[in-house]
């Protein structure tokens, strides 16, 4: 009971919760913002350049505007942070996945965690009154519309694709740890040459779901001041960076759960060469799982989002919405319609 | 530990807040050209911030203006502790070639604490980061005096 508890609190607090998210989060992004230079020529922050920047805004006053809700002003980053944490407790490391989740974690249910930090940030800069926070929030819940009908057909020809193939009742699976092992035993979903539109897509949602360039017309620091984070200071202006960060972890080990869910295997048996059994194997698996995990995040990184944010320019909103619901959602109902044809 | 590796880190992430004072814009664009990837200051952690409640530095350019003093004022006072304020140009220092103008109401020291003075008309861009990193420095010192 107690060791369970204990168990519990490791997952919640170290391993795949807060502080493989911290640590994994800023790194990603610190390699991001080295990358996004070398492209343009620079030399570039250090990578460690984004926990510098945390922890000096840790150590900044906090002002409250007089005009804002506290409560709501102080408690609304926490929020988002904790509900990026959670979802990464449901996102599968390979083979790895935490007992208590193994049934619930549903792409439905991560659909619906994925709008709570934008929920958050809404909130936060509403609070503040600020008529610049309220221009991007009317902006975020804008991006956030455009990225979500694109991100749910990606996720439904991949249901289907699996399900079709295993067999499910209903023909559609929606069981993130069931993606992943079918994977694991008949390789990675990017194989398959219908949903490879869909992979692109996904590709193309993530800097919209982060908001990073060219999707940041919200957070347009020259235009509007950064739009909701306009009035943050301090502290609270560190988590919400934070969370930014651990957004982009967890939209990248997302789109390696679902497309390339298959490598862990090959890792796996490496092991069992190598002569590694019972309690050691596992752990030895992991660390190499996670590290693979880490390495291809790192590579959809500079995929998905540093080269986009090197070689475009912001775009209007409008732009924006158009660009998602035309483009994008079309590369996904491609897949969409070539999955359901049994492709 | 965790409060050195706060003051370690204020030295180490300085985001700037540029106000324009009535500058003719040389100073505006020389320290735009700083962050350029011909003299990257990125790589020692500036970033230029949109709202003065995320600076550190407060770069201000300009012979202050009757017009802009109380906007100038109001913007660094928004700036969260522990903040550094930096003038560039001759024009903050001592009004350069607008001195004794009706409109001008500098120089900036009369107002607020100055940190550090990059001078010249417009100051080099290696001038610029000179000043710059010394004011890093101060901020550090400024976050140890600092209450917790």
């Amino acid at each position: 009971m107690i060791l369970d508890a204990l168990k519990t609190l490791i997952y919640v607090l170290i391993f795949p919760g807060f502080l493989f998210c911290f640590l994994t989060g800023l790194l990603l992004a610190g390699i991001d913002r080295k990358l996004v230079a070398r492209m343009q020529k620079r030399v570039g922050p250090p990578i460690l350049q984004p926990f510098y920047d945390f922890f000096k805004l840790c150590g900044k006053q906090t002002i409250v505007p007089a005009a804002a809700n506290k409560t709501v002003f102080l408690v609304a980053p926490l929020l988002g942070l904790a509900a990026l944490v959670v979802l990464q407790l449901f996102i599968p490391v390979f083979q790895f996945q935490i007992p208590a989740f193994a049934n619930v974690a549903d792409l439905i249910v991560i659909l619906y965690l994925l709008l709570i930090p934008a929920v958050s940030i809404i909130l936060g800069g509403a609070s503040t009154g600020s008529p610049y926070a309220g221009i991007g929030l009317s902006r975020e819940m804008v991006t956030v519309l455009a990225c979500e009908l694109p991100l749910v057909l990606v996720l439904l020809s991949v249901g289907r694709s699996v399900g079709v193939a295993i067999g499910a009742k209903e023909g559609i699976t929606f069981s993130l740890s069931t993606i992943v092992r079918y994977q694991l035993e008949s390789g990675s979903l990017i194989c398959k040459a219908s949903l490879i539109p869909a992979a692109i897509a996904f590709l193309l949602v993530i800097p919209g779901e982060t908001g990073n360039h060219p999707f940041d017309a919200a957070e347009a620091e020259t235009e509007i001041c950064e739009g909701m984070l306009a009035e943050y200071s301090g502290a609270p202006l560190g988590v919400y960076k934070l969370s930014h960060a651990i957004k982009m972890l967890t939209m990248t080990s997302l789109f390696v759960m679902l497309f390339f869910g298959g490598i862990g295997t090959g890792i796996g048996n490496l092991v069992a060469l190598i002569g590694l059994t019972g309690g050691a194997a596992a752990a030895v698996t992991m660390l190499l799982d996670v590290l693979v995990l880490f390495v291809l995040c790192v590579i959809v990184t500079a995929v998905g989002i540093s080269f986009v944010h090197a070689v475009t320019a912001r775009l209007k909103i409008e732009q924006i919405f158009k660009y998602y619901w035309t483009v994008v959602s079309a590369l996904a109902l491609l897949s969409l319609v070539l999955v359901w044809y049994g492709l | 530990m965790f409060k050195k590796l706060i003051e370690e880190s204020t030295g180490k992430s300085p985001w700037l807040f540029h106000i324009n004072a009535g500058s003719c814009n040389g100073c505006d664009i020389e320290l735009v050209s700083v962050l350029t990837p011909r003299y990257d200051a990125e790589r020692l952690g500036f970033k230029l911030a949109g709202s003065p409640r995320h600076a550190d530095i407060v770069v201000v350019t300009g012979p202050i203006t009757q017009q802009s003093l109380p906007r100038v004022l109001r913007s660094i006072e928004q700036v969260p502790d522990p903040k550094c304020i930096v003038t560039m140009g001759s024009c903050p220092q001592s009004g350069n070639v607008f001195r004794g103008s009706y409109s001008v109401a500098g120089p900036l020291s009369k107002y607020v604490h100055v940190d550090v003075d990059v001078a010249g008309c417009t100051p080099k861009p290696e001038a610029v980061i000179d000043g710059l990193y010394l004011a890093t420095q101060i901020l550090q010192e400024k976050r140890k005096g600092m209450k917790k």
